[in-house]
């Protein structure tokens, strides 16, 4: 028996708990936004910053007082990386928490599944940190808008980057490898499109498409080797980046060949993993860089964020944190969170100040795409430890503007017919 | 194909497979002689490479000390497993989508203790002192820690080979994976015995995480990405064989390394390729020994 009255005592003390939320949120007006991100597994370092990154945000506009009168509430299901799982999710959030506005999404392959729930529902989605191209692209519907760079624009920063090499250090093949997957295969893809658009000639003498998350290169290193490309093209993220250059490492590969990495390379996850492993004269990009631009928004952005978690964040955190800004902006304009038309107006064409930001650019929202329009940095590895436990940091920065990466019209076109 | 880069696939190869050998081998002792399938061996392998990171961080040990350190608490931490959940379903008619719903919970469990316990981020652990350059043959390098890890690889495959089929504890093993009810009559303390096999097995796992550790990411989920690939190894070279399970493994390793070179496109094709053709042409695995496994 006294088993039992524990479990009473329990069972209250838990729906006490949970009651909390819903009686303070009775008399608030509250913009309630449903997140879904990867809580486990290789990306689930990505879902945790992003919803670190979000609640920050959010603390910060609610403790101003919140928007036109609104709090801003985040919910957050892990997506388990799997689009048919996270469709149900976003279902839920819709039908049955009300949510204004659906958000988030790490892998591609899920955030094309949610597109398509948001435009079936009329439900505006915030896409934080997916890159594929699609989206903004072959996939637009009204209600979907981006705020963290395409894997379009870092290759069109890519392939000026190799322009520019070829009067520093002639070259003349290129390999390539990355996940055998959209964000694997797009990224060589549009790489190659911009070569050609920008007049760059090259040779490609390797391909290779490992599985996402294999856990052994070796074959691939001894094989790329074989090739001896003067440039190494890679698309991998995360993990596969870290592994991948732990093994190559002893072969000598990048002493022999450039590595390039434009679009994941530089994120922070790298440096704090390999530490001084990491090789010098890599060449690596990111979609937000803790030491690019220098500006005072971006050092309080990332002391903020080490020291709410302990842990520098990853470009996904960025974005999130962009995302919750663009809503509260929204909102602001419309004045209620409700009037789903017209925040897809007040996104249209918003300008958003954000940490990555150098001084005299402001981020945008292309009204055309609904993609935000960034500028995107390159750099090398070169010796710094002011970011522990990472000894590597990017440096000898180069900065290609926002509006030369953006894909030209008939690139739009083209994808849009097919 | 000029044959210096013939070798220079080889060894690629080689390597590969001893590190799939290495996870393998742990699997393939527990679906062999404990007849369990143990579908949370990747997650031990993972917990390896964790404890194999904690040892060195926090004590600063030689990177072999916490190897062993890892194997260690891999396998205390898998014979609790086994006596604290496992054992409660031997013997059910449902045993074996039990054990797999069982072993499969395990995964989640540990993928978020080691959430918990060590975050999200990604570790790393450098390389021992000494392994962490390479030898230079003729126009080939290869990195000294890949000689290491497949001369372990050996040793391990022998040492098991011995101690299964030339010891009286091997024996009692291989006999209890027959009948269990039978060693039990016969005076042998059977659920003793399934604990430390379980044990010696999740050991295994642990260790191969802790050497794979300098080469790969150690992440939360690091577990699932192994495991298919191992179980491809235990079905191609016989469920319980070491021997088979160090040749499936290099089939499988030398299979890939070739088509990477080959076929880039199509490579991970191959893997499957072969363990589908094992199962049509041989299913119980191309080098089932006679007797190790009940009919």
């Amino acid at each position: 028996m006294l088993r039992h009255k524990y479990v009473v005592v329990i069972l209250v003390v838990l729906l006490a708990l949970f009651q909390v939320p819903f009686s303070l949120g009775a008399d608030e007006k509250i913009i309630k936004i449903g997140a879904i991100y990867p809580m486990t597994g290789r990306p689930g370092l990505y879902g945790l910053d992003s919803v670190d990154a979000a609640e920050m945000a959010m603390e910060e506009i609610n403790s101003k007082g919140g928007v036109a009168g609104y709090k801003l509430e985040l919910l957050n299901t892990d997506s388990k990386l799997k689009p048919d799982y996270s469709v149900r999710v976003a279902k839920r959030y819709i039908d049955e928490d009300k949510v204004h506005f659906l958000f988030g999404v790490v892998s591609s392959g899920v955030g094309l599944a949610v597109t398509e729930v948001s435009k079936q529902n009329k439900k505006i989605f915030i896409g934080t940190d997916h890159a594929s191209t699609r989206l903004t692209v072959d996939a637009l519907q009204p209600y979907y808008f981006r705020v963290s760079n395409n894997t379009f624009q870092s290759m069109a920063a890519g392939a000026l980057y190799l322009k520019e090499l070829k009067q520093t250090k002639p070259w003349e093949t290129l390999a390539y490898i990355g996940p055998d997957y959209a964000y694997g295969h797009d990224q060589w893809d549009e790489l190659k499109y911009n070569l050609d658009r920008f007049g760059v000639k090259y040779k490609v003498v390797g391909e290779y498409w490992p599985k996402l998350s294999a856990p052994d290169y070796t074959p691939f290193i001894t094989s790329i080797m074989n090739d001896k490309p003067d440039i190494l093209v890679s698309g991998f993220w995360g993990g596969d980046t870290v592994a991948f250059i732990k093994q190559a490492q002893p072969y000598g590969l990048f002493e022999k060949t450039l590595y390039f990495h434009p679009d994941a390379g530089g994120n922070y996850e790298l440096m704090s993993a390999t530490g001084s492993e990491l090789p010098l004269g890599l060449v690596l990009g990111a979609r937000h860089h803790l030491n690019w631009p220098e500006t005072e928004l971006n050092r309080t952005y990332v002391d903020k964020f080490y020291k709410r978690t302990g842990r520098y964040p990853s470009y996904a955190a960025e974005g999130a944190y962009a995302g919750i800004y663009a809503i509260a902006q929204a909102v602001e304009k419309v004045g209620n969170p409700n009037d789903t038309e017209a925040l897809v107006k007040a996104l249209e064409g918003m300008k958003i100040k954000l940490p990555e930001d150098p001084e005299g650019f402001t981020s945008y929202i292309d009204p055309a795409t609904h993609q935000i329009v960034q500028v995107q940095a390159i750099g090398e590895t070169i010796a710094n430890d002011k970011f522990p436990p990472a000894k590597r940091m990017l440096g000898n920065w180069k900065v290609y503007k926002a509006e030369d990466l953006l894909p030209p019209k008939e690139y739009i076109e083209m994808k849009r017919k097919k | 194909m000029d044959p210096s880069f013939i070798i220079a696939q080889l060894i690629s190869g080689l390597t590969m497979a001893t590190l799939l050998f290495l996870v393998a081998s742990g699997l393939t002792l527990i679906f062999g002689v404990g007849n369990v399938f143990n579908f949370a061996h990747g997650s031990f392998y993972m917990l390896g490479a964790y404890l194999a990171y904690q040892t060195v961080s926090s004590w600063h040990t030689n990177f072999w000390v916490a190897t062993f350190a890892a194997a260690l608490g891999a396998g205390i931490l898998g014979m609790m497993a086994e006596f604290l959940f496992l054992r409660r379903i031997y013997g059910r008619s449902e045993e074996g989508g039990f054990q797999i719903l069982l072993t499969y919970s395990f995964i989640l469990v540990i993928d978020d203790l080691v959430k918990l316990v060590w975050g999200t981020e990604y570790k790393s652990l450098l390389r021992p002192a000494g392994f962490s350059g390479s030898v230079h043959v003729g126009g080939l390098t290869i990195p000294t820690y890949n000689l290491a890890i497949i001369a372990i690889g050996l040793i391990v495959v022998v040492l098991a080979w011995l101690i299964l089929s030339r010891t009286r504890p091997g024996r009692i093993a291989r006999a209890t994976a027959i009948d269990r009810e039978m060693m039990n009559a016969m005076g042998v303390n059977v659920p003793f015995t399934m604990t430390l096999v379980f044990g010696i097995a999740t050991a295994l796992g642990g260790f191969a995480g802790a050497l794979a550790a300098p080469l790969r990411s150690v992440t939360p989920g690091a577990g699932i990405e192994v495991i298919i690939d191992s179980l491809i190894v235990v079905v191609i070279g016989g469920m319980g064989n070491f021997w088979g399970a160090w040749l499936g493994a290099l089939i499988l390793g030398e299979v890939n390394a070739f088509a990477v070179a080959l076929v880039p496109e199509w490579a991970s094709v191959f893997s499957y390729l072969v363990m589908v053709l094992t199962l049509i042409f041989k299913p119980e695995g191309l080098f089932a020994a006679r007797g190790v496994r009940k009919v």
